[in-house]
């Protein structure tokens, strides 16, 4: 729920049941108030009756009043002094219908006989300037808080559009970029802090980040002078007339350690420098012609395995960096080849904005999202478990995308170049 | 060939100085460069083998110095930083080669030679090995003055294999030779046979004695030892 819209609810509710209870309050205080004077009106129709019949000895007639009716009965005991007043019902011959009414009841010694008095007065009057009155004093304070609400919705709107800019900035911020987060324009106080302590995270995470680099980078380039002293006395010892069967697959495996080891540190600093924006002159690159190269360049290994290669490719040009571009289709080639078995096939197919690589294997489905994990391969593969990445790090970098899907026996990885491509004419 | 090793690690100066020795050249050894600076001043060499970083100074200062004296040593500039804008600052002042550490020792035999072989013929070299005739230039090889027809790839590897003949090359060195560090193939390491086979069937198809000698399944030798 968004922060204002649970303000909001709390808000409504509140003033909702603020409104019902003040207005049940207000609407008995009135009640009361209108009951109280009509009581009063009563009580001097009641003396008026009792002056009535002192003077002129007779009682007064039931209809000789205006606005209350006056009931009299007979009874026969001692009155009781004391005034019931009370609502009631009463059937207004004048007006037809049926009213609420106010009466005052009480029982009087008139001419020296016993009278039950009852003397009854309308309330539809008063109950109708009751209802103008409630209406008079409720609508504007129901208009006032609707002109209340819009007001402190658009202010709370205009209040927390930093916010909003701040959040998008937060969002846009790669990382990755050269651009460094941008800072808002405010002069609310807690706007300006929550800026100034992103601005300061983003700084510090950027500048950890740029050392971590620095650090893989600095730590790859130092161990290359030692792997090439390997390498030399490895070369060196290859040499000597002097060795023996076992000596001979020790230094087998020693170099080939030392190949992988090299390999894996000139991944890493390629995945540093492809990180880095190293790589940035673009040229026209001729996709079509660049795959058919490399498929000389892989020829031998192909063959090596028997794998039938299928191409379906029609001429398709992108603007890209070439050692990125080649290194792309380096790195399928080698994947294609390398997860194969003997016998099996690659297709591959270019279309005007995609490029797709398909495989057999003897591996199953693979897991979409962490294949192009670091240092995420079987534990059959022999590879640094790094092309993938590079690959997925290439395609982030050119703002292409790249899926995997396992389709009929066959993995695939696709490449849609969508920006970077020509458009044509 | 007179050859300079300016470099600073001294087990790689010793195993570089150990390998180019054995074939005959005479090797001069720099640790820095100061050592380097009055060796390039006082001698000629065929080929400069220069680190570029070094404890005392930039190994391209002494490039520069190099050119500006005007001498004509050939310079491989041998670098663990595998940055192209460096590759082409070092290239553009004048050095003919630029090789990652860490290399084989065949291949910076190999290279050297290359080198050498340019700067001495104008890199017009036709060279022999008995009956094998190597024109690198045209890229033609001939037997008993028959061309035979290798593809662009087994040339570069008897090429490579002449340039280093009499030594052992591990399978590890002639990959790399051939497809590179762009491909990741150092799991393929037994693929090399069928390469090596494929060569070897063309040269004596063609009339040529079988010159490559396998050693323990690690490498292959080419010699007429």
């Amino acid at each position: 729920m968004k922060l204002f819209t649970s303000y909001n609810r709390i808000l409504s509710v509140i003033t909702l049941a603020g409104l019902l209870v003040i207005g049940f309050l207000f609407y008995q205080m009135l009640g009361q108030y209108l009951n109280k004077q009509i009581d009063d009106h009563l009580y001097e129709e009641l003396l008026e009756v009792q002056d009535f019949t002192h003077v002129k000895n007779i009682l007064p007639s039931p209809d000789g009043y205006d606005d209350v009716i006056v009931e009299y009965k007979k009874i026969h005991r001692r009155p009781d002094k004391r005034k019931i007043f009370a609502d009631t019902n009463f059937y207004n011959p004048k007006k037809r219908h049926h009213e609420t009414a106010r009466y005052l009841k009480t029982e009087l010694l008139l001419n020296g006989e016993s009278y039950e008095v009852m003397i009854i007065a309308s309330k539809f009057e008063r109950q109708e300037e009751i209802k103008s009155i409630i209406l008079i004093i409720l609508l504007p304070v129901i208009v006032l808080l609707l002109i209340l609400w819009l007001v402190n919705r658009i202010l709370i709107k205009r209040m927390w559009l930093p916010f909003r800019q701040l959040l998008a900035n937060i969002k846009a911020f790669n990382i990755n970029q050269e651009k460094v987060f941008e800072p808002i324009q405010t002069n609310i106080e807690e706007f300006k802090e929550l800026n100034k302590a992103v601005l300061n995270v983003s700084l510090k995470v950027k500048s950890d980040y740029k050392e971590i680099k620095l650090f893989t980078e600095n730590a790859s380039h130092e161990m290359m002078t030692p792997l090439a002293v390997i390498n030399s006395k490895l070369d060196t010892m290859l040499q000597s007339n002097t060795l023996g069967k076992e000596e001979s697959e020790i230094l087998d495996d020693l170099y080939k350690a030392t190949s992988k080891l090299t390999k894996l540190n000139q991944s890493l600093l390629l995945l540093v420098k492809i990180d880095n924006n190293q790589l940035q002159d673009k040229e026209e690159i001729d996709l079509e012609a660049l795959i058919n190269e490399k498929l000389n360049y892989f020829l031998e290994l192909i063959q090596k395995r028997n794998l039938i290669v299928k191409t379906e490719l029609i001429p398709s040009a992108i603007y890209a960096n070439y050692s990125l571009t080649e290194i792309l289709i380096n790195n399928l080639f080698s994947n294609a080849i390398r997860h194969n078995y003997d016998g099996g096939s690659i297709l591959i197919t270019l279309t005007e904005d995609s490029l797709s690589f398909s495989n057999t294997s003897t591996r199953s489905a693979l897991h979409p999202v962490k294949i192009f994990e670091r240092f995420y391969k079987d534990n059959a593969s022999e590879g640094t478990g790094l092309g993938l990445a590079i690959l997925k790090q290439v395609c982030l970098k050119q703002n292409y995308k790249l899926t995997y899907r396992y389709n009929q026996d066959y993995h695939q990885f696709t490449i849609i170049f969508n920006q970077g491509k020509i458009n044509p004419g | 060939m007179k050859l300079l090793i300016i470099e600073d690690e001294e087990s790689l100066r010793r195993s570089i100085h150990q390998y180019l020795t054995a074939e005959g050249n005479i090797c001069d050894s720099a640790s820095n460069y100061e050592q380097g600076y009055q060796k390039l001043s006082l001698y000629d060499y065929d080929c400069v083998l220069l680190d570029l970083t070094l404890p005392d100074g930039e190994g391209l200062l002494l490039l520069k110095y190099l050119k500006k004296i005007n001498k004509t040593d050939g310079v491989l500039i041998i670098s663990a930083r595998n940055s192209l804008d460096q590759k082409i600052e070092g290239l553009s002042l004048g050095a003919d080669d630029y090789l990652i550490k860490p290399f084989h020792l065949s291949e910076l035999y190999a290279r050297i030679q290359s080198i050498v072989r340019r700067r001495h013929f104008n890199g017009n070299s036709i060279f022999h090995f008995n009956e094998i005739e190597i024109d690198t230039t045209a890229m033609e090889m001939k037997v008993h003055g028959k061309p035979v027809y290798l593809t662009k790839k087994e040339f570069d590897l008897l090429l490579y294999f002449v340039a280093n003949k009499n030594k052992v090359i591990s399978k590890a060195a002639a990959i790399v030779h051939i497809w590179g560090d762009d491909a990741d193939m150092a799991d393929s390491f037994d693929f090399i046979y069928t390469h090596i086979k494929n060569v070897r069937k063309k040269l004596t198809d063609s009339g040529c004695k079988d010159y490559f000698q396998s050693v323990y399944g690690i490498g292959y030798k080419f010699t007429d030892k």
